[in-house]
C-alpha cells in the first residue's frame, strides 16, 4: 500500500519534474555537432508529402537539424498562432499569409530576415516582386516567399459532355457562365452548374475587379464594397443562387462544394491549384482561366515562411528557411504539383508534373492578377465580410443592406491604428 | 383473472413498444456511423442512400491513421484520463477523510471554500488557469491537461458524505490499537468507501476522456493532442468527408466503449450514486 | 474505609490521563487532518480560487495582440449593454435551457419508470440507453450532423419516404438550435435515467402495496406516490441539468461552422466566451463574459432553491 502512495507522489511530482526536463534540455542548443530539433508550423495537409521529402533532403545536408512537422487545420491556424505567441510556444518555422504578416511583424513575434539574408548572400530577387512586397513591412522583409496562387475555373468534362456545352476557354464572360451554369444544372440527378461559393479570393473578390471595382481604396482609408461596381459583382455571384443552378450556402457549408465537385455533382467551380493533387485523382476533370467581365482579373497572393522571434535555435532555423526557399525545394514542390513555387523559373515544372491538367491557365492569370490585398486590419475585414455577407448569400437581406453594413464596420476598422 | 392477465399483458407490450422506439432512436446513430465510416465518398452522398456499402473501405480508417497520429491521440488521452483520475480519488479521498472524521479549527470554513468552487461555472477558471499554463511554460504538454484535473471540489464533497455516513465505531477501535488516522484512512475508511470511489473514479474517466474545450485550449500540437481534439482538427482538415469523418469518430469513442461494456454495471452503478447522494 | 481514598485517587489519576491524553490526540488530530487536506487545498487555491479573483479582475482588462492588457475600468460591462450579439446568445442559451432541462426530465423519468417495472430484458435497455452518456459530444456532434445533412443526411431520406420535404435541420436559422437541443436531450436521457432509476428503487413497496390496496390506478400511484417521493431526486437532476444546460459548448461549436447563417442563432453564452476569449483575443471581455455567468447561474440556483421548499418533499 505504501508503495501505491509512493507510486502516486512519483507520478505527481514527476510530472512538474518533466516540465522541468523539458525546459532544460531546449537550452543547450546551438553548439555545432549536438542534434537540434526544430518545428514547423503549417495548415495543408495536401502538402505534407512535399514537406517530408524536403525535410529528407535537408537532412542530407544538415544532418543535425532535425524538423518536427506540426499540422494544424487552416480554420484554427491563425488562432493556435495567436495563443502560441502568447505563450512563447511558436513552432520555430511557420507559415506566413499576407493577411496577418503586419499583425506580426508589428507585434515583434516573428524575426526580420532583411540582414540574415543579407549577411548570407541569401538573395531576394529570386521571387516576383509583388510577394517580397506583400512580407515587407517597414521595409524590412519578414518572409521568404514559398508560393503563389491565383484562381481557374475548374470543371467536369463529363457533365459538359452530356449536356453538349463546350469546354470553358479564355472567351468566356460572365454571360458564357451563367448560360452554361443554366445548361449543366441538372436537378433530377442532382447536379448544379455552378458552386458560388463565399470566398474572397477566388469569389468575389475577383468578380469585382473584374467589374472595375476595388476593395480597399489607394490611400487605405476606405473600401469598396458599396460601389456599384461591387455590388452588381456581388449580385452576380448571389445570382447562381437565386436561379438554383448552385448549390445555397447553407448546402455549402454541410457541404463542402470542393467534395460535391470531386465527386461530379458540380460542373464548374473556382478553385486555387493547392486543390490539384485531389482534383487530378478524378480524370474527368480539367481547368481553365476564370472567365472575363469588363475586364480580366484574377486575385493572387502567395505564403511566406517565417521564423519565430523568440525560437531558441535561430540558426537552425534560419538555415530550414533559406532552403525552403532554395531552388531545390521548389522543384519538390513543383514535382508533386501541390503549389506553385515561388522561385523563379520553377513554374515551368510544376505545369509539367501534372500533364493531363492545363495548369497553365494558372500562370496564365498572372499577367493580369491582382494581389490580395494586405493592411494590418485585414484580419478583422476578413472576419466581418464573413459575419455580414453570408446574409446576403443566404438571401436573409437584400446585398444592398448588407453591403452597407459591411462597409461601414471595414471603414472603422480601417480607421483603428 | 383472465381479463387481468390480458390486461397485463398489454400493459406489457406497451412498455416494451415505448421502450423499443426509444432504443432504435438511441442505437441508430451509432449504426449509421459505422456504416458510413465503410463507405466510399460517392456511396455516402449518393441519393437515395446506401445502406450497406458494397466494399467495406476499410481504407478509411486506415486514412485517418495515416494523416493523424491517432495511436498517439489514444494513449495521450488514456494517460490523462488514468492520471486525472487516480490523482483525484487520493486527493479528494484523503481530504474528504479529514473533513468528514477529523475535527479541527477552521473544518467548516475551509470545506464552504472547497464547495465554492463547485457553485461556480467552469469558465470562469479558464482564462486564469490558461494564463498559469502560458507561465509555467506548459502550453502543448500533457501535465497542462492533467494538472487543473487532479485536484476536485465535487469528489470532495461527494466522498465526504460517504465517509460520513461510515460508523464511529470502527475507527474507535483502530484508534485504541494505535493507528494514526492516514492509517485508519488507508487501511479502513478507503475499502468502505469503495462504492464511492468507484463512483467517483468512472465519472472522472468520462469526463476526463470526452472534455474538449480545455485540451484544446492548451494543446494545439499533434504529439499532445487528446482524441476529442483530434477528432474536431479532423473536421477542421476534412472539412464534410463523412466516411472519413465517422472511422474518426468511431475510433474515439471505442475505447470507453470497450471498457464500459467490460464494467457496464459499475459504469451504471456509479452514475446513479454521483447522483443520487 | 481505606479503600475508599484509593479508589478516588484512581479515578482522579485516570481523569488527569485521559485529558492529557485527550489534549495530544487533539493535537495529532489537528496535524493529520491539515496535513491531508493540504494538497487538496492547494490545488483549489492555485487552479480555482485565485483563478476566480483573476477573472474579476481581467474583466475590467482590455487586451492587445500578444499578451499585453491594460486596466479600463467598467468598459467591458458598458460594451455588454450594446452587444447585440451577447443578448442574442443569452437568448439562444434560455431556449436551450427551457427545452432541454424539462424534457429531458420528462423523457427520462419516463424511461425510469417503464424500466423499474417487472419486465424482461431490463438490462439491455439500461445499456442502450447508457450508450450516449460514455461517448464524446465531439463524436455525437459528429454522427448528428451527418444525420441532418439536409441532401445526404438519413435524417431527410426518411422523412422523403413518407413524403415529406426535410429542413436544413443545423443551416436553417430558425431550426438549427431545435436540432441541438434534440441531440442534447438524446445525449443526456441515459444519465438522468440511471439516477432517477436509483430514486425510484428506493421507494419503499409498501407505499404501492397500500395504495393498490386502495384500488388506485396507475397514473394516481404515479402522480400521488411517485412523484412526490421522487422530488428530492428530480430536484436535484434539475439543478444539476440547469447548470449543464447553461455551459453548453462542444455541440455548437462541433456542429455549426463559422460560415454556418445559422451560427447567430444557435451561439450560446459559453461559445461566446471561447470566441471572445481563444479565437478574438479579446480576452477581457470574454472575463466579463465569464463574470457576468457566474451570477446568472448564482441567481437562478437562489431562486431553485427558494422554489423548491414548495414542491420538494424531503421525509
Amino acid at each position: 500500500m505504501k508503495k501505491w502512495l509512493l507510486l502516486l507522489l512519483t507520478v505527481i511530482f514527476g510530472l512538474i519534474g518533466l516540465a522541468g526536463c523539458s525546459d532544460s534540455d531546449t537550452t543547450s542548443g546551438n553548439t555545432k555537432d549536438e542534434k537540434v530539433e526544430i518545428t514547423y508550423g503549417f495548415w495543408d495537409k495536401k502538402q505534407v508529402p512535399a514537406i517530408e521529402e524536403i525535410v529528407k533532403l535537408f537532412n542530407e545536408e544538415n544532418p543535425n537539424i532535425k524538423v518536427k512537422t506540426e499540422l494544424t487545420p487552416y480554420g484554427q491556424y491563425f488562432q493556435k498562432l495567436e495563443t502560441a505567441a502568447t505563450g512563447g510556444a511558436l513552432p520555430d518555422v511557420m507559415w506566413m499569409n499576407g493577411a496577418h504578416v503586419e499583425q506580426y511583424a508589428e507585434g515583434k513575434v516573428i524575426l526580420p530576415l532583411s540582414e540574415l539574408a543579407k549577411q548570407d548572400n541569401f538573395s531576394l530577387d529570386n521571387y516576383p516582386e509583388s510577394l517580397i512586397d506583400l512580407y515587407t513591412v517597414d521595409g524590412k522583409v519578414y518572409g521568404i516567399p514559398k508560393d503563389f496562387d491565383t484562381t481557374g475555373l475548374w470543371y467536369n468534362k463529363k457533365i459538359f459532355d452530356e449536356a453538349g456545352v463546350p469546354y470553358p476557354d479564355e472567351t468566356w464572360d460572365w454571360d458564357k457562365l451563367k448560360e452554361a451554369a443554366e445548361k449543366l444544372t441538372n436537378k433530377d440527378k442532382g447536379i448544379w452548374g455552378y458552386a458560388a461559393l463565399m470566398g474572397n479570393q477566388g469569389g468575389y473578390y475577383d468578380f469585382i475587379w473584374q467589374n472595375g471595382g476595388y476593395i480597399i481604396s489607394e490611400d487605405g482609408k476606405s473600401v469598396g464594397f458599396d460601389k456599384p461596381e461591387a455590388i452588381e459583382a456581388l449580385k452576380y455571384n448571389i445570382s447562381f443562387i437565386k436561379e438554383g443552378l448552385s448549390p445555397t450556402q447553407a448546402q455549402m457549408t454541410e457541404t463542402a462544394a470542393s467534395e460535391l465537385f470531386a465527386s461530379g455533382k458540380i460542373a464548374m467551380m473556382f478553385d486555387g491549384p493547392w486543390m490539384v493533387p485531389e482534383y487530378k485523382q478524378n480524370p474527368d476533370l480539367d481547368v481553365a482561366v476564370v472567365p472575363k467581365g469588363k475586364q480580366r482579373a484574377v486575385a493572387i497572393h502567395g505564403l511566406s515562411n517565417v521564423i519565430a522571434a523568440n525560437t531558441k535555435h535561430k540558426d537552425a532555423a534560419w538555415k530550414f528557411v533559406q532552403f525552403l526557399g532554395s531552388k531545390e525545394a521548389a522543384e519538390v514542390f513543383a514535382k508533386t504539383g501541390t503549389v506553385i513555387p515561388a522561385y523563379n523559373g520553377t513554374q515551368e515544372a510544376w505545369i509539367q508534373a501534372v500533364p493531363t491538367l492545363n495548369l497553365q491557365a494558372y500562370i496564365d492569370g498572372v499577367e493580369y492578377s491582382v494581389p490580395l490585398p494586405s493592411v494590418k486590419s485585414t484580419g478583422e475585414i476578413w472576419q466581418y465580410e464573413t459575419d455580414v455577407l453570408k446574409k446576403a448569400w443566404s438571401e436573409e437581406e437584400s446585398v444592398e443592406d448588407a453591403v452597407k453594413e459591411l462597409t461601414k464596420k471595414a471603414n472603422e476598422a480601417l480607421s483603428k491604428k | 383473472m383472465e381479463r387481468s392477465k390480458q390486461l397485463l399483458n398489454n400493459k406489457t407490450f406497451l412498455i416494451h413498444f415505448v421502450l423499443i422506439v426509444g432504443s432504435v432512436a438511441m442505437v441508430l446513430p451509432f449504426l449509421w456511423m459505422i456504416l458510413t465510416s465503410l463507405k466510399t465518398y460517392a456511396e455516402s452522398i449518393h441519393v437515395p442512400p446506401v445502406i450497406i456499402p458494397e466494399d467495406f473501405q476499410w481504407g478509411n480508417y486506415k486514412e485517418v491513421f495515416g494523416l493523424l497520429p491517432f495511436f498517439e491521440f489514444m494513449y495521450n488521452t488514456f494517460i490523462v484520463t488514468i492520471l486525472r483520475t487516480a490523482g483525484q480519488l487520493f486527493l479528494c479521498s484523503l481530504a474528504a477523510y479529514a473533513f468528514a472524521r477529523i475535527e479541527f479549527p477552521g473544518r467548516n470554513i475551509l470545506f464552504m471554500l472547497a464547495l465554492s468552487v463547485l457553485m461556480v461555472p467552469g469558465q470562469v477558471f479558464l482564462l486564469p488557469q490558461y494564463m498559469i499554463m502560458v507561465k509555467l511554460g506548459w502550453l502543448n504538454t500533457l501535465q497542462a491537461v492533467i494538472v487543473p484535473g487532479l485536484f476536485s471540489a465535487f469528489g470532495t464533497f461527494l466522498l465526504r458524505q460517504f465517509f460520513m455516513g461510515l460508523p464511529k465505531e470502527l475507527e474507535e477501535a483502530a484508534r485504541l490499537d494505535g493507528c494514526n488516522h492516514f492509517q485508519i484512512y488507508w487501511k479502513i475508511m478507503l475499502p468502505l468507501a469503495k462504492p464511492g470511489l468507484v463512483a467517483l473514479g468512472i465519472f472522472t474517466t468520462l469526463w476526463s476522456w470526452n472534455e474538449l474545450m480545455w485540451p484544446m485550449i492548451v494543446n494545439s500540437s499533434p504529439e499532445s493532442m487528446t482524441l476529442s481534439v483530434g477528432l474536431s482538427s479532423l473536421q477542421g482538415q476534412y472539412l464534410t468527408n463523412y466516411p472519413i469523418l465517422m472511422a474518426g469518430s468511431f475510433l474515439a469513442i471505442l475505447p470507453m466503449l470497450i471498457l464500459f461494456i467490460i464494467l457496464q454495471k459499475q459504469f451504471i452503478e456509479g452514475i446513479a450514486v454521483t447522483g443520487g447522494k | 474505609m481505606k479503600e475508599l481514598p484509593l479508589e478516588v485517587e484512581v479515578k482522579a489519576n485516570q481523569k488527569f490521563k485521559v485529558s492529557n491524553l485527550a489534549k495530544t490526540r487533539k493535537r495529532s488530530d489537528y496535524f493529520w487532518a491539515y496535513l491531508m487536506i493540504t494538497p487538496l487545498m492547494l490545488g483549489l487555491v492555485i487552479f480555482y480560487l485565485w483563478p476566480i479573483i483573476q477573472t474579476f479582475y481581467f474583466s475590467f482588462t482590455e487586451w492587445g495582440a500578444f499578451g499585453q492588457y491594460e486596466w479600463t475600468g467598467l468598459d467591458n460591462y458598458k460594451r455588454m449593454l450594446e452587444d447585440t450579439n451577447l443578448l442574442k446568445s443569452f437568448k439562444n442559451t434560455a431556449i436551450y435551457i427551457i427545452f432541454t432541462v424539462p424534457i429531458g426530465i420528462f423523457l427520462s423519468i419516463l424511461i425510469a419508470v417503464l424500466l423499474n417495472q417487472n419486465i424482461k430484458g431490463k438490462s439491455v435497455y439500461r445499456t442502450l440507453y447508457f450508450l450516449p452518456v460514455i461517448t464524446m459530444p465531439a463524436a455525437i456532434a459528429m454522427v448528428w450532423k451527418w444525420l441532418y445533412n439536409s441532401d445526404y443526411g438519413l435524417l431527410n431520406y426518411l422523412l422523403s419516404l413518407i413524403g415529406i420535404k426535410g429542413p436544413q435541420w443545423v443551416s436553417d436559422p430558425k431550426i438549427a438550435l431545435y436540432s441541438i437541443i434534440v441531440v442534447a436531450i438524446w445525449s443526456g436521457i441515459g444519465y438522468n435515467m440511471v439516477i432517477f432509476l436509483s430514486g425510484l428503487q428506493g421507494i419503499p413497496k409498501t407505499y404501492y402495496e397500500a395504495a393498490e390496496m386502495d384500488g388506485a390506478g396507475p397514473i394516481r400511484v404515479f402522480f400521488k406516490i411517485t412523484l412526490p417521493l421522487l422530488s428530492p431526486v428530480i430536484f436535484f437532476v434539475s439543478i444539476m441539468s440547469l447548470i449543464g444546460a447553461f455551459q453548453v459548448f462542444d455541440l455548437i461549436f462541433m456542429m455549426i461552422g463559422k460560415s454556418s447563417t445559422a451560427l447567430e442563432n444557435t451561439q450560446s453564452i459559453v461559445y461566446l466566451f471561447y470566441q471572445h476569449a481563444f479565437v478574438l483575443n479579446d480576452k477581457g471581455y470574454a472575463a466579463a463574459i465569464a463574470v457576468l455567468l457566474l451570477a446568472v447561474i448564482l441567481i437562478i440556483t437562489a431562486i431553485q432553491m427558494v422554489l423548491q421548499k414548495k414542491w420538494v418533499h424531503y421525509d
